[in-house]
């Protein structure tokens, strides 16, 4: 048709280009530049569109065509030289030929859609054949998949079965299932007599067959050869479907690797979406609870002497958007000049107290800008633990005195030497001048006079004191404080009188073991009470990752109260839950075997880690352990929410155990260059400190 | 490989109808199966483009058109049973074209330079055909005007 007329023409001048084989040494000759411009006015660039048009209606595009003669054939044409005169001749023979007969068929849309993708398919790039497309051709594959394949085969069979009579019984059977062992095959038949060969043509080999079947008894040597090779023919072919079938297999091993990558990661996708959640549903309870506070505090307006908000942030985390401070950089704090042996902070980019080994005064820490702020200068001896909400801190020292600071006052050029006054009249100044402490003058611990004793101005506001040895483990929300010391006993304080509640002895509840468990506790081989009552706590720490280890004094390792309810983890590596209005030890969980080192409980669980260097996670209801994580080295700090358990183990990587998904992972890249001692996190913001005498501060 | 191909002659064989039923069988169960293997369509396709049918071989070249965009391994070969495909239908341009691709690729290719040969002489056949015909209308022509101007001059 006129549209593959045109076509022809532009296709020519292609080919013209590709195709310099086709080209004979002859220059362009006269029948060219005849051709050339015959053939100008359907060498103009045409759309597919038109194409099809013209398809549709050659008729009336043709005179079209032939009106735009004029116009197209100024056009430059590329290639005037180079062509065979030959090909030309030929072409602009077809034109007629088309144009006059038109092609024996209709062409369909299929034709012309075949025909466009030339280019695209001729644009693609051609690679070497590699694997399979390079050992099996595809004739190859061809060839051996296709019905006849199997047509000597047949015939072979049909062959057989005329012989009947010549084949054992065995045989028989054997042919019929096609199990025909070639070697037995051949030599039965090489006896048979030259008189009685049947030639077989090879192209006509099915209806020789046949024709075998009445005719002869025996088959020829030549036969007999002939079957030979086609059974090896046959083999090959089977060879051939093999190794496309295998390589079919591969493709797909492969496609179902690939499929199985991604469904980890949409896993991996779908765990995370998981745990943001969980993290805007705990974000979602702490606005609640925030909500309700500030309505209740508008309601009671009325000023809390210590102004520590009653919320639980420690436990739920606190209300902000995590990505508020994901872009955090990982810091390091370096003024300690020993392992760090507690730290806590009062938020994220708040303000840090660590404390470090031998070294009375805890450093006070701007993490916003990771300056140093001061000090809190007070304790005699060595600081073991520390808790901070907001501006409020207490610190628990070796010296076995508990003290309580206000971290706004800390303020490292205006005191230093500051006289020691009563603890009296400190809170009569302080309720002169901002009334924002009520304190009763005579509040204080029992008559001691020289104890209670804070710095005028300075950031201590209160001594608690009554523990005869190192206070190794403090708690407080709101006004109450539980502190738990190498003497073995607990004690409850009450922030607002600074006065002792409670005395809990753990040696009376290891001797006395609850009632409630009538077999008694089983017997405590790590720490015998008669043994814990004759002298000091110690036991030797297994060594860390790096091989060091200390003597392990901590008596208390841990505790947490919630309303009435305490948990201790103590050096005889029982967990024990108290109640707080009876004093009584009403449960001990055993299970560790090593002194307890660090402990945390929320609505579901208790995890304790200890020296036996493993973390426990109990059922706070049946008692039970829950799960239990085992380290290289023993646990000395850890934190744990409803998602993750972040421990510290005796290596120099912060040990993260991803609850959900059940996944261990360490904290390691700049991080600690010795053991990690001590962490704290809140939200997704962590600061940890280790034995190299460094804070970091980490973004989980 | 290279010299695994089919002549030209081959491709003027066609399969029995059975034979080609079986092909397109096994193709459409794979199809329904929703994984089609490169060899059942190319044994599919191949059985089209030696059947004498325009149609079939329409769809043969479509499908080898298909196994030539999804494998790049196997693109080499398909050029030439491309290039034979169209020379079946009388394409001889676009079989022109991808022979050329191939022998460009490969110019000791005995199948590809043979296909050459044939394309060449089957456009050269056309083309003869054709000035012949456009000699005859031509003829036809300069007769009937010549008849009219005579008629005109009378």
């Amino acid at each position: 048709m006129s549209s593959e007329f045109g076509e022809r023409g532009n296709g020519s001048k292609t080919k013209k280009r590709q195709d310099p084989q086709a080209s004979n040494s002859s220059g362009p000759s006269k029948l060219e530049v005849l051709q050339k411009t015959f053939l100008a006015p359907f060498n103009h660039k045409k759309t597919d569109s038109t194409r099809i048009l013209s398809d549709l209606a050659p008729v009336i595009m043709t005179p079209r065509m032939m009106n735009s003669a004029a116009t197209v054939s100024s056009r430059p044409r590329a290639s005037v030289s180079g062509s065979s005169s030959k090909m030309d001749f030929a072409t602009l023979g077809r034109a007629p030929l088309r144009l006059g007969f038109g092609p024996s068929h209709r062409a369909t849309s299929r034709d012309l859609q075949i025909v466009e993708a030339t280019d695209e398919l001729l644009g693609a790039e051609v690679p070497e054949p590699e694997g399979v497309a390079s050992s099996v051709s595809l004739l190859r594959g061809f060839e051996a998949t296709i019905p006849s394949a199997d047509k000597s085969r047949t015939r072979r069979r049909q062959m057989r079965h005329v012989e009947t009579p010549k084949l054992g019984l065995k045989k028989l059977g054997m042919s019929a299932r096609g199990l025909m062992v070639e070697d037995e095959d051949h030599e039965s038949r090489s006896v048979a007599s030259e008189e009685d060969i049947v030639v077989v043509g090879a192209k006509t080999s099915r209806r020789k067959g046949r024709e075998s079947l009445s005719t002869a008894k025996q088959l020829g040597k030549e036969e007999l050869t002939r079957q030979q090779e086609e059974i090896l023919r046959d083999k090959e072919n089977l060879h051939v479907r093999r190794s496309l079938i295998h390589s079919e297999i591969d493709e797909i091993v492969n496609k179902i690797a690939v499929l199985d990558g991604i469904r980890t990661k949409l896993e991996e996708d779908l765990l995370k979406l998981q745990e943001d959640e969980l993290e805007l549903d705990d974000e979602l309870q702490g606005v609640k609870e925030r909500m309700e506070f500030e309505q209740s505090t508008t309601k009671a307006a009325t000023a809390h002497p210590l102004h520590l908000l009653p919320t639980t942030r420690r436990r739920k985390g606190p209300a902000f958007l995590p990505s508020e401070h994901e872009e955090l950089p990982p810091g390091t704090l370096e003024s300690h000049t020993s392992p760090i042996t507690a730290l806590d902070f009062s938020e994220p980019y708040g303000t840090l107290v660590s404390a470090s080994q031998e070294d009375a005064q805890p450093l006070v820490w701007d993490l916003f800008s990771g300056t140093e702020i001061g000090r809190l200068r007070g304790h005699t001896g060595g600081v073991k633990s520390v808790q901070v909400e907001d501006h409020i801190c207490l610190t628990g020292g070796e010296d076995g005195n508990v003290r309580v600071w206000d971290l706004r006052k800390v303020d490292d050029e205006a005191w230093g030497e500051g006289e020691m006054v009563n603890l009296s009249d400190v809170a009569e100044e302080a309720e002169d001048d901002n009334g924002e402490l009520v304190e009763r003058p005579n509040g204080i611990r029992n008559g001691e006079s020289d104890g209670g004793e804070a710095e005028k101005d300075g950031p201590c506001l209160r001594i608690l004191d009554g523990h005869t040895k190192a206070v190794t483990a403090l708690y407080f929300e709101d006004e109450c404080l539980v502190t738990g010391a190498s003497d073995k006993t607990l004690r409850q304080w009450d922030m607002t009188t600074g006065q002792c509640v409670m005395t809990m002895d753990i040696l009376w509840a290891i001797s006395h073991p609850p009632t409630s468990a009538p077999g008694g506790a089983p017997p405590n081989t790590l720490f015998p009470g008669a043994v814990a009552a004759a002298g000091n706590f110690a036991v030797p720490a297994p060594p860390a990752a790096d091989g060091s280890w200390d003597m392990y004094t901590d008596f208390v390792g841990g505790v947490q109260f919630w309303g009435y309810g305490l948990v201790s983890g103590s050096g005889d590596g029982a967990v024990r839950m108290w109640d707080m209005r009876t004093g009584q030890a009403h449960r001990t969980l055993h299970g560790h075997t090593g002194p307890i080192t660090c402990l945390q409980f929320d609505e579901i669980h208790i995890a304790s880690g200890s020296l036996d260097k493993t973390l426990r996670i109990w059922d706070l209801r049946t008692g039970g352990i829950f799960e239990t994580i085992k380290y290289d080295h023993a646990v000395t700090a850890l934190q744990f929410d409803s998602r993750k358990i972040v421990a510290a183990a005796g290596e120099n990587g912060i040990k993260i155990y991803n609850r959900t998904s059940m996944q261990q992972s360490a904290l390691a890249t700049n991080g600690h260059t010795r053991p990690v001692e001590k962490l704290r996190y809140m939200d997704r913001y962590l600061v940890t400190g280790g034995r190299d005498s460094t804070v970091k501060i980490w973004s989980l | 490989m290279p010299t695994e191909l089919p002549y030209a002659a081959d491709a003027e064989v066609s399969l029995t109808y059975d034979e080609l039923e079986v092909l397109r069988l096994q193709y459409q169960r794979e199809l329904a199966q929703a994984h089609v293997t490169v060899q059942t369509k190319f044994n599919y396709a191949w059985g089209l483009v030696k059947s004498p049918m325009h149609e079939d071989q329409v769809e043969g070249v479509r499908l080898l058109q298909e196994i030539y965009r999804a494998e790049p391994t196997r693109r080499r070969e398909c050029l030439y049973y491309l290039a034979l495909g169209h020379y079946k239908m009388s394409n001889y341009e676009e079989a022109k074209r991808f022979n050329a691709l191939l022998l460009e690729k490969e110019p000791a290719n005995l199948q590809a330079r043979s296909l050459l040969q044939l394309i060449d002489k089957a456009v050269t056949k056309e083309g003869y055909i054709g000035m012949v015909l456009a000699g005859g209308v031509a003829a036809l022509g300069t007769l009937l005007v010549a008849g009219i101007i005579r008629r005109a001059s009378r």
